[in-house]
């Protein structure tokens, strides 16, 4: 690229980088002042003429973690090249509600014209805040509008609604994802470890402890076998049929951040880790979920998200003990026995797959009936009540 | 910023002589190095198994001409096995000998460097000439060695609480790598320069094999590599990495094929280099090959028609 077309060579460049690196953090990249001073640095060594070397020392700067890695390209262009990236995302639905008030007019001529039908259930303007106090969100009856099988258009969560959290009941979410963690029978492994604890002698440590007073006072060392906490991994469907749940789930999949370390991922029709933004304390989480899954397109391809998560980065996480969560409605659009082989992937190394629907019985998809062996547990998930009675089947 | 001889060059240099090394770096990973040596940061390599993190830092030690000091991790790794010990026994023989001749002793002679055991991580902060440092395997050490590791990398120094701190006069080029089994804690991410080691993609895999294994045949490799590519997006336990492809071509020359084997259960047979565990080896069998070997000539079919085109 000729230095006149690199926006890197421009004027302000340490003003730019730091607001390259502000950002990255809005996308939950760890940027701190050591960082920005590195990339400035890096900035006067290599020239910013030419950006495919500066693109890619400062990924080696910013980025810490293989889910940082592979976002970075994107990233980097938005910022940088946005005349490159403008226009290549098409998103068919509504990203977001208008706001001024024509258009509000407008919209509301429009649903007083349009025909009985096309109005909006009564499930999905309640939002989660009514389920909450409710009981359990069934899916809409036959007569009111819903995802047939699975069929669902990109339109992001604009509903916060289930947002409006009292703080009790966040309190208590959080109390209740701590017990359940603590509930998580730990892997007990081969290998031992250092304890204070009397267990098992460490002939070889006690030996090379007491040589430091020649033997005349022996200093015995004990081991005790190793336990790892189970690693936690939920899932959570934002796809249009679960627009009156994501909400909520995500809620649960944010105490489980805080609590247990859980890794969160969000699927449509692509898989993405939200896992830093939900270690955010920030309102605007759901809008940051919403920028990410835009350009999903459509449909709810739950079997190739979660094939991709184990054939990719969630192999190595995917060890024995894993806990895996799912979140959804069930309805696929990919082919009904993918989502088995899918499952079986998932727990390929000793996993255990739980999972929660948003209705009081389990979505009766054929995707979800032939999967029904491979999975450990059904569990409705609406409100914090059922969390608390599907507590003892998760521990 | 500290001045390095490593800012003198520049990336493509690096690669260059990590090249003649034995090493095919991309332009990424050498602008990562490059910047490590610049910024004298460590480099934190991950990425699936035999991808080439460690040969990394072998080849890095090559190019340098730089003594390379390896840490290999494990469960329960400590500081008297990574930094350093005292030897008891010397200090206790050096006590009896003293006593035997009638002469004082002063405890500081004892607790000075003469009788400390340097492990890797001393030896290559106190090594006068260039010195690769390679911590193996990183994600196996327990956490409580890995905060142990934060004074190292910061700071390039290390204390001994009875003799001081021993600083570098060299700073040693570090490389930490990681399998991913567990997280490593952010604070050792922030101290290094990240890099994600990738499956390479068909030229650079094919340029490894040519320069690792000069002696195979190029029609062999030219059928091998792309084979080996399309068997890693089969739904395998144990994806083959570079190292993989390596071996299982070697073992092609060494039973004197020059192309791969016509007959599909010879080439079963010697995938037992490239697929390491059982479920793998019995997923893939005859059937699977020929579905891999159709895809490929259906793939070489397009691309020397579009070459046309």
């Amino acid at each position: 690229m000729a230095s006149a077309e690199s926006p890197l060579a421009g004027g302000l460049a340490s003003v730019q980088i730091t607001a390259f690196a502000a950002y990255l953090r809005e996308y939950g990249f760890a940027i701190g002042v050591d960082e920005v001073a590195d990339m400035l640095a890096t900035a006067g060594l290599l020239g910013l003429e030419q950006p495919k070397p500066v693109r890619f020392a400062w990924r080696s700067i910013a980025c810490h973690s293989k889910q940082e890695w592979s976002q970075w390209n994107d990233l980097f262009d938005q910022f940088w090249f946005p005349q490159k990236v403008r226009g290549t995302v098409r998103v068919s639905g509504q990203t977001r509600p208008r706001r001024d008030l024509r258009a509000a007019v407008q919209d509301l001529h429009e649903q007083l014209s349009a025909p009985p039908s096309s109005a909006p259930s009564s499930a999905q303007s309640s939002g989660m805040g009514s389920a909450l106090q409710t009981g359990h969100a069934d899916l809409p009856s036959t007569d009111a509008p819903r995802a047939m099988g699975g069929a669902s258009r990109v339109d992001p969560l604009h509903d916060r609604s289930g947002s409006m959290w009292w703080p009790d009941e966040v309190t208590e979410l959080q109390l209740l994802a701590k017990q359940i963690y603590r509930g998580l029978r730990p892997v007990r492994t081969r290998r031992l470890r250092h304890s204070h604890q009397v267990d098992r002698l460490d002939v070889r440590a006690t030996l090379r402890q007491s040589a430091s007073t020649g033997g005349a006072l022996p200093l015995p060392v004990w081991r005790t076998p190793r336990v790892i906490p189970p690693r936690l991994f939920i899932f959570v469907d934002v796809s249009r049929s679960m627009e009156s749940h994501a909400a909520f789930f995500l809620r649960v999949a944010r105490a489980f951040v805080r609590e247990a370390d859980a890794r969160v991922f969000v699927f449509h029709t692509k898989l993405v880790e939200v896992t830093p933004l939900l270690r955010r304390n920030s309102g605007r989480v759901q809008e940051k979920i919403n920028a990410v899954t835009a350009g999903f397109g459509g449909g709810t391809r739950i079997a190739s998200c979660l094939q991709s998560f184990a054939d990719g980065g969630g192999r190595q996480g995917l060890t024995r003990g894993a806990r895996i969560w799912i979140m959804s409605d069930g309805y696929d659009t990919d082919e009904p026995e993918h989502l088995q082989d899918a499952i079986r992937a998932l727990r390929r190394s000793g996993g255990q797959v739980v999972w929660f629907h948003p209705t009081r019985t389990a979505a009766r998809s054929e995707a979800l009936t032939r999967a029904h062996t491979a999975i450990d547990a059904f569990l409705p998930l609406a409100t914090l009540t059922d969390l608390r009675a599907g507590a003892r089947r998760l521990m | 910023m500290p001045a390095h001889a490593q800012s003198r060059t520049s990336p493509a240099q690096l690669r260059e002589s990590l090249a003649l090394a034995g090493y095919v770096a991309d332009e990424s990973l050498s602008s990562a190095v490059w910047l490590a040596g610049a910024l004298e940061r460590p480099v934190l390599l991950e990425g699936d198994a035999g991808v080439g993190k460690t040969a990394l830092a072998l080849a890095m030690a090559r190019a340098l001409g730089a003594r390379l000091v390896r840490l290999q991790c494990f469960d329960g790794l400590d500081l008297a096995q990574a930094a350093y010990e005292w030897n008891y026994g010397r200090q206790l023989l050096s006590i009896r000998l003293h006593e035997a001749n009638g002469t004082a002793l002063a405890e500081q002679d004892l607790f000075s460097r003469d009788y400390l055991l340097e492990r890797p991580l001393l030896q290559a902060i106190s090594h006068d000439g260039p010195c690769v440092l390679l911590i193996d395997e990183v994600d196996r050490a327990d956490e409580a060695f890995e905060a142990f590791l934060l004074e190292v990398l910061a700071e390039y120094q290390l204390t001994v609480p009875e003799i001081g701190t021993v600083k570098a006069r060299n700073i040693p080029r570090v490389f930490l790598t990681s399998n991913g089994t567990r997280d490593l804690s952010d604070a050792l991410r922030r101290r290094c320069l990240y890099h994600w080691v990738d499956y390479p993609s068909l030229e650079r895999e094919i340029s490894i094999v040519q320069t690792s294994v000069p002696e195979a045949d190029r029609s062999l490799i030219a059928e091998a590599v792309p084979f080996l590519q399309r068997l890693r997006r089969q739904d395998l336990i144990k994806t083959p990495g570079v190292a993989e492809t390596l071996d299982w071509i070697r073992a092609l020359h060494c039973l004197n094929h020059h192309a791969l084997p016509d007959d599909l259960l010879t080439l079963v047979s010697t995938l037992g280099c490239v697929l390491k565990t059982r479920e793998d080896r019995l997923k893939i069998g005859t059937d699977e090959v020929r579905a891999i070997l159709e895809q490929q000539d259906i793939a070489g079919v397009a691309s020397m028609s579009h070459s046309a085109a």
